[in-house]
């Protein structure tokens, strides 16, 4: 998040690790990857349906978010701040389990 | 202290210094020389004391579901002496259930789970008061039944009766410790703890559980422990935790309105924590194995506690919201038309008379299901893959061939047939219009179809020996 992780300057080069959890992983087939940084967080869902076509429906729209384990309001519920994802920041995307 | 015994143990001296201190807890109660020793252990705790433990004994907690959550939930509360305890659920003990759900037996397959249940609750202690309540909870009932207790433990196994426990627990003003798991993941979080009526935003509230998750997945997209298996001590460790929650909200009198009003504020600003547990069977070093989540607050645009809510109790009951749409369960998730679709039954016939002699039959279940047994020939193609392997065709990055594994339709006639098979017959529809999406029919000039109920049907109208799972 902005307030704690080092700005890069060249825009380019850094990354970040993101997370997916639950049905987050079996539709990406994968637990964590690392993805280029810096990166709005309004672009997040953007970027994932591109690498993975159908996972905003199927995932996404329905998920919490996290940016180093804390909770995020994904940007269109909230214009005021404006999350830049950081080189180094950890995403998790955490879909709702319902069984038990 | 009247009750005290002699000084054989450290409970003795730490359980209070005199009367003064026993007027203060309201209601004023001694513990009897059974409690005494029952509960010392725990009572020596600090922070617990004699205080927290009548506390307990004093308050009646509602456990919703007595499954693999539940089982190990209702163990710890009865044993921590939780004066009251109340448990909901409509199923009856099966055999399948025993490996996760330690509150019942193999000598009681069969038995209401309530029953099963309390049997086993009531031989650890049978001090509390137990009420079994043996049906599931519905919007008719959920009011009546919670309004009962003072907390509520979401031990459930589906969305719609989590968002109806969490609607009720709000409007009744109950703090609520939800859990759920499937297959090798878990999460728990305590929601509207400390409860505060809706509506209220003037400072930061306990979020509900829609403040977390606003729309419920897609029907299709949520697995059940029965289609996606379950790991006993991933939902065992949930269960115990939500338990471990429960006592700390009694003991630490959440639950109850704060006894000096000035000192809210600073109970309300406790912030949530969204507990993750991902045990994964491949890699056993997995790094993220307990992951515990900063929550946001009350929402001011929630649906339930945010300022323009509109939900009531009656409403409720009458229907509105409706729970089943909003988390689709009305609609079926695909509607193929007849001649897309073939019984089991009719496909072992047609196959068996020679009439299939070169044809496709894909099998859409995950590769554990598949490998306890499947139809001759049949080519696995797990769902989850599928739909993946569709996108990327989409997208331009694989070819369609790639969905099935190439060798097995190359040297196919552009007209021989793709049958389609899953679990239960609803992925399989599903994948047929994902096949023909992507011009698999060849222009019309191959059929691809359904074959209606899946493995299940296969089962009863074919193979009764097979091993379905």
């Amino acid at each position: 998040m902005t307030s704690h992780a080092p700005v890069k300057d060249d825009g380019g080069g850094g990354q970040f690790t993101i997370l997916y959890f639950a049905s987050a992983g079996s539709y990406t087939a994968k637990q964590v990857e690392t993805l280029p940084a810096p990166l709005p967080l309004s672009k997040l869902f953007a970027t994932l349906e591109a690498r993975y076509e159908g996972i905003g429906a199927s995932v996404l729209d329905h998920s919490l978010v996290t940016v180093n384990l804390t909770y995020v309001e994904m940007p269109g519920d909230d214009e005021s701040e404006a999350v830049i994802i950081q080189d180094g920041d950890e995403v998790a995307i955490i879909p709702p389990v319902s069984s038990g | 202290m009247q009750n005290s015994k002699p000084d054989t143990n450290g409970a003795a001296n730490s359980a209070g210094n005199g009367v003064a201190m026993e007027e203060r807890i309201q209601p004023s109660r001694s513990f009897t020389d059974e409690e005494f020793e029952r509960y010392s252990r725990q009572m020596i705790v600090p922070g617990m004391g004699k205080e927290g433990q009548l506390r307990l004994i004093n308050s009646r907690v509602l456990i919703i579901g007595a499954g693999g959550l539940g089982c190990p939930a209702a163990q710890y509360i009865a044993g921590a002496g939780v004066g009251t305890i109340g448990v909901v659920d409509g199923d009856v003990v099966e055999l399948s259930n025993l490996h996760r759900q330690v509150g019942h037996a193999t000598s009681r397959i069969g038995m209401k789970k309530v029953d099963s249940l309390i049997t086993h609750l009531r031989r650890l202690n049978p001090l509390p008061t137990f009420v079994p309540h043996a049906s599931h909870i519905d919007p008719q009932n959920a009011a009546d039944i919670v309004s009962q207790y003072d907390v509520v433990v979401d031990c459930t196994d589906n969305p719609a009766t989590r968002y109806l426990i969490s609607d009720v627990c709000v409007l009744l003003c109950k703090p609520l410790v939800s859990a759920a798991s499937v297959q090798k993941s878990g999460q728990l979080i305590v929601l509207n703890c400390p409860p505060t009526p809706k509506g209220l935003l003037d400072r930061k509230y306990a979020p509900c559980y829609r403040c977390c998750f606003k729309k419920p997945p897609p029907a299709g997209a949520m697995l059940s422990c029965g289609e996606a298996g379950i790991m006993g001590p991933v939902v065992g460790m949930m269960g115990v935790a939500q338990a471990g929650e429960a006592i700390k909200i009694i003991a630490s009198a959440l639950h109850l309105p704060p006894s000096d009003p000035d000192s809210a504020p600073e109970r309300n600003l406790q912030q949530p924590t969204l507990l993750l547990y991902s045990y994964d069977l491949e890699s056993a070093v997995g790094p993220y194995t307990f992951r515990a989540l900063k929550m946001a607050g009350r929402k001011k645009t929630c649906f339930a506690c945010g300022e323009n809510s509109t939900l009531t109790l009656d409403g409720i009951k009458a229907g509105n919201p409706n729970y089943e749409q909003f988390c689709g369960l009305a609609a079926p998730r695909s509607n193929l038309p007849p001649e897309e679709r073939i019984t089991a039954a009719a496909y072992h016939a047609a196959k068996t008379r020679g009439e299939l002699p070169e044809h496709v039959l894909v099998d859409t279940r995950e590769k554990e299901h598949f490998s306890f047994g499947n139809i001759d020939g049949a080519v696995n193609v797990p769902f989850g893959k599928l739909l993946m392997t569709a996108a990327a065709v989409k997208r331009g990055g694989a070819s369609a061939d790639q969905i099935l594994a190439p060798a097995e339709l190359e040297p196919l006639p552009e007209d021989a047939p793709i049958f389609v098979v899953c679990r239960r017959g609803l992925d399989s529809q599903e994948a047929v219009e994902k096949l023909k999406e992507l011009g698999m029919d060849n222009g019309g000039k191959r059929k691809i179809l359904d074959i209606v109920g899946g493995m299940k049907a296969w089962k009863e109208e074919v193979d009764h020996s097979f091993p379905f799972i």
